[in-house]
């Protein structure tokens, strides 16, 4: 059971009965949703991107508990950030989940997010863990097109509100 | 064969859960997702027999939803 409990540790459990941050966004000028049509995950980013800034983020959608915690605690995260750093997090994050990052041996500010470590020793299981980061990471992008544009090979499709 | 779901549990959960307790079920919409609908869930587990697989085994699946129970409980 140690593998598995690396996978649903406690503070994941709680992520995913309690999810925080989670409601529609009044006030958001960046709207992104992410659909996995293979295990039916869907959830929608809400975002307020002021001068650079991440103001306000939040989710709602439906999915698995990796999914909905990974979701949960990328707001968190990501709030108060800059786009820069956003971007880095999600960058560190999705080579966290995928093995690339060592996250214990390589420096990186995953910080609270290294918990989704365990994430890399279930392939079947990644994509819950990195669908709400790409899904984030469109909304960031949204400001470079105004157009609904197709942003990964089967994940997610972003769109700027007026 | 049976579909099933836990309240409050995603079926890929239960999936996980059970395949490190060494029992093998599928999790997911099985081609179906318009009976998905019907139902009103964003999935099923489901745990298929064969004529190999014996009582002992069936009691270790349901040793095994329990323990997905606990974890999420």
């Amino acid at each position: 059971m140690s593998e598995l409990s690396e996978l649903y540790q406690q503070v994941i459990l709680d992520h995913n009965k309690k999810p925080r941050n989670f409601q529609k966004l009044e006030g958001a000028n960046r709207v992104s949703e992410g659909f996995n049509p293979l295990c039916g995950d869907q959830l929608t980013v809400y975002m307020l991107m002021d001068e650079g800034l991440v103001r306000e983020l939040s989710f709602v959608g439906t999915g698995c508990a990796i999914s909905k915690a990974a979701a949960s605690m990328m707001t968190q995260a990501v709030k108060g950030k800059t786009r820069e750093e956003a971007q880095v997090l999600f960058d560190e994050f999705h080579r966290m989940v995928t093995g690339e990052l060592d996250v214990e041996g390589e420096p990186n500010r995953l910080g609270r997010l290294k918990i989704f470590a365990g994430v890399r020793d279930y392939p079947a299981r990644v994509k819950c863990a990195s669908l709400p980061w790409h899904t984030m990471h469109a909304a960031l992008e949204g400001e470079e097109s105004v157009t609904t544009e197709n942003l990964g090979p089967d994940l997610t499709q972003s769109a700027i509100v007026e | 064969m049976l579909a099933f779901v836990i309240d409050e549990v995603h079926p890929h959960d239960v999936g996980t859960i059970l395949d490190q307790e060494g029992i093998a079920i599928r999790a997911g919409h099985h081609c179906a997702q318009p009976v998905m609908q019907h139902f009103g869930v964003p999935a099923t587990a489901r745990a298929s027999f064969a004529f190999y697989n014996t009582k002992e085994e069936v009691d270790q699946l349901i040793a095994a939803v329990q323990k997905v129970i606990e974890v999420f409980a």
